[in-house]
């Protein structure tokens, strides 16, 4: 339980909100990498603010407040030129820093370009994701993880859900669900509706743990039949702070990323590698992005797998929800840790000093630790997720089960 | 102690905000309201925002005790303060 001042604070994302400035301090994904090869310029919203993004055809990539400084008409609709990006108002063109450097209809002698500025943010490439940063100079590192880098076979799901994204955080930070909401629930409804839910998912927690760590928090689990020795409980999956988790198993990467768009938006996305041993990845120019399902045609949300499940019990919540009613237990200890660890940092912030996860020295990949055998199910777990996730509704679903069983014949074949 | 708390009378002094007398459970939030630790144990600094300090009181139960998950942000302390229903000693070694 929160008082309502807390829930305010944790929930806000504005800027010079110690919340909202916490946030400045990192990268989010803003757009597909294909997007703009389609058209080089679009409208992106991130913390509240709407943003143009945009690539020049010198493959520059840039970010404006989408309102022009001149008149405020959209940028969004401007016209990407070589050297940045014209307002399709009245001409005033914008480097991809910011700088104004043509107001086309004022007289040449005046100093009056060199007034005005658009506030620029910085943008990157990676992965087959547009990244931008808004925050203060000078702008940290964009973390490669390990999934944005290694090979394989990606495939992107997203959808923007009605929610504040902390809400979505807490449940990276909460192991039972699991066993509930894609277990018992999940059974319930397979049998009213006919289709067979994974073993895997409702498997009992015999315990759960949580470890701090340099990018977030390790959230562990022993689920029924295993032990301390498996790699649920020995290596576990983090919480990437603050809008991340990375989760895996069975030859499948992924991080799921919860970009806060404005308070009560989130953009969720799940980023997966396949990356089966014993097999050639085929080429993929791009990388495919497709819309997962939230709500049926009457309206209801989409249970019937296993994200459209927890994205039920996000949004259910409310668009914020209100923490000064809830009744937390000692299975949502994960959650009170996240909660002072938003906290710790936005104090850290306030100091003058990065938080978590803000880093300055280049890496060219980092590992994250991730179980491979998930919940104890060993190599079924791979057909499993593709059948009852997000994955059945990617239009490369049949060619990654494919994919999975090629593999494994292989290696099966090569073992003797 | 928990029990003794919870025969004090509403309010307290503790400043009560909106969210009382709202929602399912306005009891669990009223008491919430006024046990919550209100100064660090560390440098006595104000943890409630509506007291003008700048920490977080997060409260969960566990069983019939119920647990404050503190942090100071004047001066970095953290813990957990836990509201008791019972103290019990340790079993005697064999």
């Amino acid at each position: 339980m929160l008082t309502a001042e807390q829930n305010e604070e944790l929930t806000q994302v504005a800027a010079g909100t110690p919340m909202g400035e916490l946030l400045r301090r990192y990268w989010y994904p803003v757009a597909f990498t294909r997007e703009l090869e389609e058209f080089p310029v679009r409208p992106a919203r991130l913390l509240g603010e709407d943003f143009a993004v945009f690539k020049t055809p010198r493959g520059r990539y840039g970010m404006l407040p989408e309102a022009c400084p001149h008149r405020r008409a959209s940028l969004a609709y401007g016209v990407v030129e070589a050297d940045g990006l014209r307002c399709p108002y009245h001409g005033w063109l914008f480097g991809t820093d910011g700088t104004c450097l043509d107001q086309p209809a004022e007289r040449e002698e005046t100093n009056f370009r060199d007034r005005v500025r658009a506030v620029a943010g910085q943008v990157q490439e990676l992965g087959g994701l547009i990244w931008a940063y808004i925050g203060p100079s000078p702008a940290p590192e964009l973390p490669r993880f390990d999934v944005f880098v290694m090979d394989g076979v990606r495939d992107i799901g997203w959808t923007d859900l009605p929610c504040n994204f902390v809400q979505i955080m807490e449940n990276a930070v909460d192991p039972h669900h699991t066993e509930w909401l894609h277990g018992r629930f999940f059974e319930f409804m397979a049998r009213h509706q006919g289709f067979d839910a994974p073993p895997s998912f409702g498997k009992k927690h015999v315990k759960v743990g949580f470890d701090a760590f340099e990018w977030g928090i390790i959230k562990r689990r022993v689920v029924e039949g295993a032990s301390e020795e498996d790699d649920d409980w020995k290596i576990g999956h983090p919480l990437v702070f603050p809008y991340n988790m990375r989760v895996g198993g069975a030859n499948i990467e992924q991080m799921q990323i919860r970009v806060p768009v404005d308070r009560t938006t989130t953009r969720f996305m799940l980023y997966t590698v396949h990356a089966p041993v014993g097999v050639e990845y085929p080429e993929q120019p791009s990388v495919p992005d497709y819309q997962i399902p939230v709500f049926d045609e009457n309206g209801r949300h989409r249970v019937d797998y296993v994200e459209g499940q927890d994205m039920m019990a996000w949004v259910t919540q409310g668009p914020i929800t209100d923490r000064t009613v809830e009744h937390l237990g000692r299975s949502d200890v994960g959650v009170t840790m996240l909660r002072r660890m938003f906290k710790e940092q936005m104090a850290r912030v306030s100091r003058g000093e990065d938080p978590l996860g803000v880093y300055r020295d280049f890496r060219d990949r980092i590992d994250l630790p991730c179980e491979k055998n998930k919940f104890d199910a060993g190599g079924s777990f791979a057909i499993q997720f593709i059948e009852r996730a997000s994955s059945r509704f990617s239009p490369q679903a049949d060619a990654l089960k494919k994919l999975h069983i090629k593999a494994h014949e292989n290696r099966k074949a090569a073992a003797g | 102690m928990t029990a003794a708390r919870s025969g004090a009378r509403p309010g307290n002094g503790v400043t009560a905000g909106g969210d009382v007398g709202r929602g399912w459970f306005p009891l669990d939030a009223e008491r919430h309201r006024r046990d919550a630790p209100r100064y660090c144990p560390g440098c006595a600094a104000a943890l409630s925002l509506t007291d003008g300090g700048d920490g977080l009181v997060c409260e969960y139960w566990a069983g019939p005790d119920r647990v404050f998950v503190c942090f100071c942000g004047a001066c970095g302390w953290s813990g957990d303060i836990v509201l008791a229903a019972r103290v019990l000693g340790h079993e005697a070694a064999e």
